[in-house]
């Protein structure tokens, strides 16, 4: 019941591939991880969500969040992978309009 | 039809909502609630149940919060009671999901999606307590 993130460097951007829950109890971790990526001078972020198997609220804020910071940068995130169910999520709360989902990793590089 | 009911408490405190989060799994297993339905009613009682400790009872530890749920004719229904402070999570505003990045709020999205993704979803405040209702029809895995 926790989340691991593991990081890879494709293309230019940095990958982010995510197992298990973003949830409130892992949340907060992963904002600090996120924005120190960000703050650090990333601007090309994938989320690999292949792998996750459950997000609420608390995961969305945090990339809203994510996403504000890296407009004021002119950088962009794009997520990939997702199953399904999550993806209804994101359908549901307006997401896709500022945070691009593409069906597989390879595909969101491409679009890079 | 298969009919089940099962009553459980959690304590006030957010380590709990990972036992919550359990029950609810093996509830669904045991009765073949497909696994969407199961994603959408702990997304749903996260939420419900971290404003309840955040808000009904103000972060404070040693409360308790009683939560039953029942599988009868298709339909999952869960019944969450605590005594905190009146606190109805569905008066709480919608928020614009049309508007750019730049100008969107950064929380309140759960209510939303709790609203949307469930079929019905009531609050009620009953002797000193906060109850809420919600339902979801789920098609039942063979």
């Amino acid at each position: 019941m926790s989340l691991q993130v593991t990081e890879s460097s494709q293309s230019g951007a940095m990958v982010l591939h995510l197992k298990g829950r973003l949830d409130s109890n892992t949340s907060g971790d992963f904002e600090a991880k996120m924005l120190g990526i960000i703050h650090g001078g990333q601007t090309r972020l994938v989320l690999d969500l292949g792998q996750l198997d459950y997000i609420s609220s608390a995961g969305l804020r945090v990339l809203i969040k994510s996403m504000k910071e890296l407009k004021a940068k002119s950088g962009l995130m794009y997520l990939c992978a997702m199953q399904d169910y999550i993806k209804e999520v994101f359908d549901l709360s307006g997401f896709t309009s500022f945070l691009p989902i593409h069906p597989s990793l390879e595909e969101s590089l491409k679009a890079l | 039809m298969p009919h089940d009911t099962m009553s459980f408490q959690l304590a006030s405190e957010a380590s709990e909502l990972e036992r919550l989060y359990l029950i609810i799994e093996d509830f669904g297993k045991a009765n073949d609630v497909p696994a969407e339905a199961i994603f959408q009613i702990n997304l749903t009682l996260e939420e419900i149940v971290s404003n309840s400790i955040k808000y009904g009872y103000q972060g404070e530890a040693g409360h308790t919060i009683d939560l039953s749920i029942s599988l009868n004719s298709g339909t999952v229904t869960i019944i969450i009671e605590d005594d905190g402070l009146p606190f109805n999570l569905l008066d709480l505003p919608e928020p614009d999901i049309h508007c750019p990045v730049e100008d969107r709020p950064i929380g309140g999205l759960g209510v939303h999606l709790a609203r949307t993704l469930m079929d019905v979803l009531e609050y009620d405040r009953r002797e000193g307590k906060n109850v809420l209702c919600l339902k979801k029809r789920i098609t039942i895995e063979n």
